[in-house]
Protein backbone atom coordinates (compact mmCIF):
# COMPACT_ATOMS: atom_id res chain seq x y z
CA UNK A 1 0.00 0.00 0.00
CA UNK A 2 2.51 2.56 0.37
CA UNK A 3 5.20 1.45 -2.46
CA UNK A 4 3.79 4.10 -4.17
CA UNK A 5 4.55 7.03 -1.49
CA UNK A 6 6.35 9.69 -2.91
CA UNK A 7 6.87 7.46 -5.85
CA UNK A 8 7.04 10.44 -8.34
CA UNK A 9 8.78 12.67 -6.00
CA UNK A 10 11.22 10.17 -4.80
CA UNK A 11 12.61 10.12 -9.00
CA UNK A 12 12.38 13.70 -9.29
CA UNK A 13 15.24 13.64 -6.29
CA UNK A 14 17.06 10.88 -7.97
CA UNK A 15 17.49 12.96 -10.95
CA UNK A 16 18.14 15.97 -9.46
CA UNK A 17 20.71 13.82 -7.55
CA UNK A 18 22.06 12.57 -10.42
CA UNK A 19 22.24 16.38 -12.21
CA UNK A 20 24.03 17.98 -9.19
CA UNK A 21 26.96 15.52 -9.04
CA UNK A 22 27.11 16.28 -13.17
CA UNK A 23 27.03 20.01 -12.17
CA UNK A 24 29.73 19.62 -9.45
CA UNK A 25 32.16 17.77 -11.85
CA UNK A 26 31.73 20.23 -14.53
CA UNK A 27 32.72 22.92 -11.78
CA UNK A 28 35.38 20.95 -10.81
CA UNK A 29 36.89 20.59 -14.81
CA UNK A 30 36.09 24.21 -15.48
CA UNK A 31 39.80 24.66 -16.52
CA UNK A 32 40.63 21.52 -17.62
CA UNK A 33 41.71 21.40 -21.36
CA UNK A 34 39.09 19.73 -23.75
CA UNK A 35 36.48 18.91 -21.00
CA UNK A 36 32.98 18.91 -22.37
CA UNK A 37 29.79 19.94 -19.55
CA UNK A 38 27.40 17.36 -19.08
CA UNK A 39 24.02 17.09 -18.30
CA UNK A 40 20.86 15.12 -18.30
CA UNK A 41 17.77 15.89 -20.43
CA UNK A 42 15.75 16.44 -16.88
CA UNK A 43 12.30 16.55 -18.40
CA UNK A 44 12.57 13.44 -20.87
CA UNK A 45 13.98 11.46 -17.95
CA UNK A 46 11.20 12.72 -15.15
CA UNK A 47 8.34 12.05 -18.01
CA UNK A 48 9.42 9.17 -19.18
CA UNK A 49 8.55 5.34 -17.14
CA UNK A 50 9.23 5.89 -13.47
CA UNK A 51 11.75 3.22 -13.27
CA UNK A 52 14.97 3.92 -11.73
CA UNK A 53 17.45 3.25 -14.18
CA UNK A 54 20.29 5.42 -14.81
CA UNK A 55 19.43 8.42 -16.75
CA UNK A 56 21.52 9.21 -19.67
CA UNK A 57 24.26 11.66 -19.51
CA UNK A 58 24.95 14.12 -22.88
CA UNK A 59 26.82 16.45 -23.76
CA UNK A 60 25.29 19.97 -23.66
CA UNK A 61 25.17 22.05 -27.48
CA UNK A 62 25.42 25.44 -27.58
CA UNK A 63 28.41 26.67 -25.02
CA UNK A 64 30.82 28.93 -25.92
CA UNK A 65 34.37 26.32 -26.06
CA UNK A 66 37.39 28.24 -24.79
CA UNK A 67 41.44 27.77 -26.74
CA UNK A 68 41.51 24.80 -24.80
CA UNK A 69 38.34 22.80 -25.65
CA UNK A 70 36.67 23.74 -22.87
CA UNK A 71 33.24 24.80 -23.20
CA UNK A 72 32.14 24.97 -19.30
CA UNK A 73 30.21 27.89 -17.67
CA UNK A 74 30.85 28.90 -14.76
CA UNK A 75 27.49 31.06 -14.91
CA UNK A 76 25.24 28.40 -16.11
CA UNK A 77 26.83 25.78 -13.36
CA UNK A 78 26.28 28.35 -10.64
CA UNK A 79 22.55 29.17 -11.33
CA UNK A 80 21.84 25.01 -11.94
CA UNK A 81 23.76 24.43 -8.29
CA UNK A 82 21.26 26.61 -6.66
CA UNK A 83 17.94 25.49 -8.76
CA UNK A 84 18.60 21.94 -8.34
CA UNK A 85 19.41 22.18 -4.28
CA UNK A 86 16.41 24.27 -3.84
CA UNK A 87 14.16 22.21 -5.99
CA UNK A 88 15.33 19.44 -4.09
CA UNK A 89 14.79 20.49 -0.75
CA UNK A 90 11.23 21.61 -1.84
CA UNK A 91 10.79 17.81 -2.89
CA UNK A 92 12.02 16.61 0.30
CA UNK A 93 9.90 18.83 2.50
CA UNK A 94 6.73 17.69 0.09
CA UNK A 95 7.63 14.09 1.37
CA UNK A 96 7.90 14.60 4.97
CA UNK A 97 4.32 16.56 4.70
CA UNK A 98 2.84 13.37 2.86
CA UNK A 99 4.42 11.09 5.51
CA UNK A 100 3.21 13.65 8.23
CA UNK A 101 -0.07 13.18 6.81
CA UNK A 102 -0.64 9.59 6.33
CA UNK A 103 0.92 8.92 10.26
CA UNK A 104 -1.99 11.75 11.02
CA UNK A 105 -4.35 9.93 9.20
CA UNK A 106 -3.07 6.57 10.64
CA UNK A 107 -3.47 7.46 14.41
CA UNK A 108 -6.92 9.42 13.48
CA UNK A 109 -8.40 5.98 13.38
CA UNK A 110 -7.12 5.54 16.65
CA UNK A 111 -9.62 7.63 18.50
CA UNK A 112 -11.98 6.24 16.47
CA UNK B 1 27.40 6.39 -6.07
CA UNK B 2 25.65 9.18 -4.06
CA UNK B 3 26.03 12.42 -3.30
CA UNK B 4 28.90 11.96 -0.96
CA UNK B 5 31.03 11.29 -3.84
CA UNK B 6 30.20 15.09 -5.73
CA UNK B 7 31.86 16.90 -2.11
CA UNK B 8 35.22 14.27 -3.40
CA UNK B 9 34.88 16.08 -6.95
CA UNK B 10 34.78 19.70 -5.73
CA UNK B 11 37.42 19.19 -3.11
CA UNK B 12 39.69 17.76 -5.90
CA UNK B 13 38.11 21.35 -7.82
CA UNK B 14 39.52 23.15 -4.69
CA UNK B 15 42.87 21.23 -4.65
CA UNK B 16 43.54 21.88 -8.87
CA UNK B 17 43.02 25.86 -8.02
CA UNK B 18 44.82 26.19 -5.50
CA UNK B 19 47.78 24.69 -6.98
CA UNK B 20 47.15 27.01 -10.12
CA UNK B 21 46.78 29.98 -7.89
CA UNK B 22 49.82 29.01 -6.31
CA UNK B 23 51.95 28.75 -9.54
CA UNK B 24 50.25 32.02 -10.60
CA UNK B 25 51.49 34.07 -7.66
CA UNK B 26 54.59 32.52 -7.84
CA UNK B 27 55.02 33.62 -11.24
CA UNK B 28 53.28 37.04 -10.50
CA UNK B 29 56.50 37.68 -7.78
CA UNK B 30 58.73 36.76 -9.73
CA UNK B 31 58.30 38.62 -13.07
CA UNK B 32 61.38 40.47 -12.65
CA UNK B 33 63.64 38.05 -11.07
CA UNK B 34 66.96 37.49 -13.42
CA UNK B 35 68.81 35.32 -11.58
CA UNK B 36 67.68 31.55 -10.41
CA UNK B 37 69.90 29.30 -8.75
CA UNK B 38 69.69 27.32 -11.83
CA UNK B 39 71.16 29.44 -13.77
CA UNK B 40 69.39 32.22 -15.58
CA UNK B 41 65.63 34.55 -15.43
CA UNK B 42 63.03 32.82 -13.50
CA UNK B 43 60.83 30.42 -15.92
CA UNK B 44 56.95 30.47 -15.59
CA UNK B 45 55.09 27.36 -14.41
CA UNK B 46 52.16 26.20 -15.39
CA UNK B 47 49.67 23.43 -13.99
CA UNK B 48 48.32 21.22 -16.40
CA UNK B 49 44.74 20.00 -15.46
CA UNK B 50 43.56 16.47 -16.51
CA UNK B 51 40.17 14.48 -15.39
CA UNK B 52 40.29 11.95 -12.62
CA UNK B 53 38.07 9.98 -11.05
CA UNK B 54 36.61 10.75 -7.65
CA UNK B 55 37.39 9.27 -4.17
CA UNK B 56 34.12 7.43 -3.29
CA UNK B 57 33.69 7.09 0.27
CA UNK B 58 32.11 3.58 0.72
CA UNK B 59 33.50 2.25 -2.44
CA UNK B 60 32.43 -0.77 -3.98
CA UNK B 61 32.99 -3.52 -6.58
CA UNK B 62 29.78 -2.88 -7.47
CA UNK B 63 29.94 0.84 -7.95
CA UNK B 64 33.13 0.79 -10.00
CA UNK B 65 32.00 -0.99 -12.68
CA UNK B 66 28.95 1.52 -13.24
CA UNK B 67 29.77 3.92 -16.09
CA UNK B 68 32.03 6.69 -14.75
CA UNK B 69 29.58 9.68 -14.79
CA UNK B 70 31.26 12.27 -12.77
CA UNK B 71 34.94 13.05 -12.73
CA UNK B 72 37.08 15.36 -10.88
CA UNK B 73 40.38 17.25 -11.41
CA UNK B 74 43.92 16.90 -11.02
CA UNK B 75 46.86 18.55 -11.59
CA UNK B 76 48.60 15.89 -14.05
CA UNK B 77 51.88 17.70 -14.05
CA UNK B 78 53.59 21.35 -13.89
CA UNK B 79 55.32 22.65 -17.12
CA UNK B 80 57.63 24.84 -16.76
CA UNK B 81 58.26 27.35 -19.68
CA UNK B 82 61.55 26.43 -21.18
CA UNK B 83 61.31 28.80 -24.29
CA UNK B 84 63.93 31.78 -24.74
CA UNK B 85 63.81 34.34 -22.11
CA UNK B 86 62.69 38.14 -22.94
CA UNK B 87 65.72 40.21 -23.71
CA UNK B 88 65.65 43.72 -22.75
CA UNK B 89 67.86 46.36 -23.33
CA UNK B 90 69.48 47.70 -19.69
CA UNK B 91 73.42 48.38 -20.25
CA UNK B 92 73.27 49.37 -16.60
CA UNK B 93 71.78 46.02 -15.38
CA UNK B 94 74.42 43.82 -12.99
CA UNK B 95 72.89 40.59 -15.19
CA UNK B 96 73.44 42.46 -18.41
CA UNK B 97 75.26 40.20 -21.42
CA UNK B 98 78.21 42.16 -23.45
CA UNK B 99 75.50 43.63 -25.62
CA UNK B 100 73.70 45.19 -22.59
CA UNK B 101 70.67 43.09 -23.06
CA UNK B 102 69.06 41.60 -20.02
CA UNK B 103 67.55 38.41 -20.00
CA UNK B 104 63.74 38.53 -18.40
CA UNK B 105 60.84 36.05 -17.64
CA UNK B 106 58.12 35.20 -19.91
CA UNK B 107 55.90 36.47 -17.89
CA UNK B 108 52.70 38.93 -18.98
CA UNK B 109 51.88 40.36 -15.07
CA UNK B 110 48.12 41.42 -16.25
CA UNK B 111 47.46 38.04 -17.82
CA UNK B 112 48.07 36.15 -14.52
CA UNK B 113 46.36 38.43 -12.79
CA UNK B 114 43.14 37.72 -14.83
CA UNK B 115 44.09 34.41 -14.61
CA UNK B 116 44.78 34.45 -10.40
CA UNK B 117 41.05 36.16 -10.25
CA UNK B 118 39.93 33.22 -12.49
CA UNK B 119 41.43 30.96 -10.00
CA UNK B 120 39.94 32.29 -7.03
CA UNK B 121 35.93 32.60 -8.61
CA UNK B 122 36.33 28.99 -9.77
CA UNK B 123 37.46 27.46 -6.37
CA UNK B 124 34.66 29.73 -5.16
CA UNK B 125 32.42 28.42 -7.27
CA UNK B 126 33.92 24.43 -6.41
CA UNK B 127 33.43 25.34 -2.34
CA UNK B 128 29.44 26.65 -3.27
CA UNK B 129 28.91 23.26 -4.88
CA UNK B 130 30.21 21.73 -1.31
CA UNK B 131 27.85 23.46 0.46
CA UNK B 132 24.87 23.17 -1.98
CA UNK B 133 25.79 19.16 -2.03
CA UNK B 134 25.87 19.25 2.05
CA UNK B 135 22.91 20.87 2.57
CA UNK B 136 21.31 18.29 0.36
CA UNK B 137 22.34 15.71 2.23
CA UNK B 138 21.34 16.99 5.13
CA UNK B 139 17.94 17.08 3.66
CA UNK B 140 18.00 13.15 3.05
CA UNK B 141 19.20 12.45 6.46
CA UNK B 142 15.96 14.90 7.83
CA UNK B 143 14.22 12.42 5.82
CA UNK B 144 14.82 9.70 8.46
CA UNK B 145 12.80 11.16 10.97
CA UNK C 1 -14.75 -19.63 30.21
CA UNK C 2 -13.16 -17.14 28.11
CA UNK C 3 -9.46 -17.12 27.67
CA UNK C 4 -6.87 -14.69 28.12
CA UNK C 5 -7.14 -12.27 25.31
CA UNK C 6 -2.80 -12.64 25.12
CA UNK C 7 -3.01 -16.42 23.91
CA UNK C 8 -4.81 -15.03 20.94
CA UNK C 9 -2.83 -12.23 20.07
CA UNK C 10 -0.13 -13.01 18.64
CA UNK C 11 0.84 -11.24 15.33
CA UNK C 12 1.32 -14.01 13.00
CA UNK C 13 -1.33 -15.87 14.50
CA UNK C 14 -4.19 -13.13 13.76
CA UNK C 15 -6.90 -15.69 12.24
CA UNK C 16 -8.76 -16.63 14.61
CA UNK C 17 -9.12 -13.19 16.26
CA UNK C 18 -10.66 -12.32 12.73
CA UNK C 19 -12.71 -15.28 12.69
CA UNK C 20 -13.97 -13.95 15.88
CA UNK C 21 -15.13 -11.03 14.82
CA UNK C 22 -18.78 -10.72 13.40
CA UNK C 23 -18.85 -10.30 9.25
CA UNK C 24 -16.58 -11.17 6.52
CA UNK C 25 -14.21 -13.45 8.37
CA UNK C 26 -12.22 -14.83 4.63
CA UNK C 27 -12.10 -11.68 3.28
CA UNK C 28 -10.56 -10.16 6.63
CA UNK C 29 -8.55 -12.91 7.64
CA UNK C 30 -6.66 -12.52 3.74
CA UNK C 31 -6.33 -8.77 4.34
CA UNK C 32 -4.56 -9.26 7.80
CA UNK C 33 -2.11 -11.91 6.11
CA UNK C 34 -1.35 -9.86 2.96
CA UNK C 35 -0.68 -6.91 5.08
CA UNK C 36 1.62 -9.03 7.28
CA UNK C 37 3.77 -10.28 4.07
CA UNK C 38 3.42 -6.63 3.19
CA UNK C 39 4.99 -5.48 6.14
CA UNK C 40 7.89 -7.49 6.35
CA UNK C 41 8.58 -6.98 3.19
CA UNK C 42 8.99 -3.34 3.36
CA UNK C 43 11.45 -3.84 6.30
CA UNK C 44 13.04 -6.22 4.14
CA UNK C 45 13.22 -3.51 1.53
CA UNK C 46 14.51 -0.55 4.21
CA UNK C 47 17.33 -3.15 5.27
CA UNK C 48 18.23 -3.62 1.88
CA UNK C 49 18.16 -0.12 0.86
CA UNK C 50 20.18 0.75 4.13
CA UNK C 51 22.65 -1.50 2.89
CA UNK C 52 23.05 -0.12 -0.38
CA UNK C 53 23.86 2.37 0.70
CA UNK C 54 26.43 2.16 3.46
CA UNK C 55 28.22 -0.33 0.62
CA UNK C 56 28.57 2.16 -1.84
CA UNK C 57 26.26 1.22 -4.33
CA UNK C 58 23.60 3.28 -6.01
CA UNK C 59 21.54 3.97 -3.73
CA UNK C 60 21.13 7.54 -2.70
CA UNK C 61 20.65 8.38 1.01
CA UNK C 62 17.39 9.63 0.48
CA UNK C 63 16.43 6.46 -1.05
CA UNK C 64 17.30 4.55 1.92
CA UNK C 65 14.78 7.30 3.97
CA UNK C 66 12.32 6.73 2.05
CA UNK C 67 12.47 3.11 2.44
CA UNK C 68 12.83 3.68 5.77
CA UNK C 69 9.69 5.83 6.07
CA UNK C 70 7.68 3.17 4.21
CA UNK C 71 8.32 0.27 6.21
CA UNK C 72 7.50 2.36 9.11
CA UNK C 73 4.18 3.81 8.40
CA UNK C 74 3.34 0.16 7.04
CA UNK C 75 4.08 -1.26 10.39
CA UNK C 76 2.12 1.54 12.02
CA UNK C 77 -0.96 0.99 10.22
CA UNK C 78 -0.67 -2.30 10.61
CA UNK C 79 -0.33 -2.24 14.50
CA UNK C 80 -3.51 0.11 14.49
CA UNK C 81 -5.61 -2.15 12.50
CA UNK C 82 -4.97 -4.80 14.75
CA UNK C 83 -5.57 -2.82 18.30
CA UNK C 84 -8.79 -2.29 16.06
CA UNK C 85 -9.44 -5.67 15.59
CA UNK C 86 -8.56 -6.79 19.61
CA UNK C 87 -10.91 -4.12 20.50
CA UNK C 88 -13.90 -5.28 18.10
CA UNK C 89 -13.13 -8.91 19.59
CA UNK C 90 -13.17 -7.57 23.27
CA UNK C 91 -16.47 -5.88 22.55
CA UNK C 92 -17.73 -9.26 21.04
CA UNK C 93 -16.54 -10.96 24.14
CA UNK C 94 -18.19 -8.54 26.40
CA UNK C 95 -21.46 -8.91 24.64
CA UNK C 96 -21.35 -12.37 24.98
CA UNK C 97 -21.72 -12.28 28.89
Amino acid sequence: MFDRLGGSLERYMDLLSVRQKLVASNIANSDTPGFRTRDIDFQAEYQGALDSHLPRTEEVLGLKTKNDGNNVSIDREARLLSENALRFNLAAQLMKSQVRDIRNAIQEGKAG
Amino acid sequence: MSLFSAISVSASGMEAQRTRAELLVENLANAETTRTPEGGPYRRKDAIFETQAPEKPFHSVFAAQLQQQNQGVAVSEITVDMREPEKRYQPGHPDADVDGYVAMPRINPAEDMVDLIGASRTYQANVAAISAVKDMIQRSIDLFR
Amino acid sequence: MIAPISSHIALPALAPVAGATAGSGQDFQNLLASSIAGVEQRQTDAKTAVNSFLTGETEELHTAALAGQRAELSLELFLQVRNKVVQAYQEVMRMQM
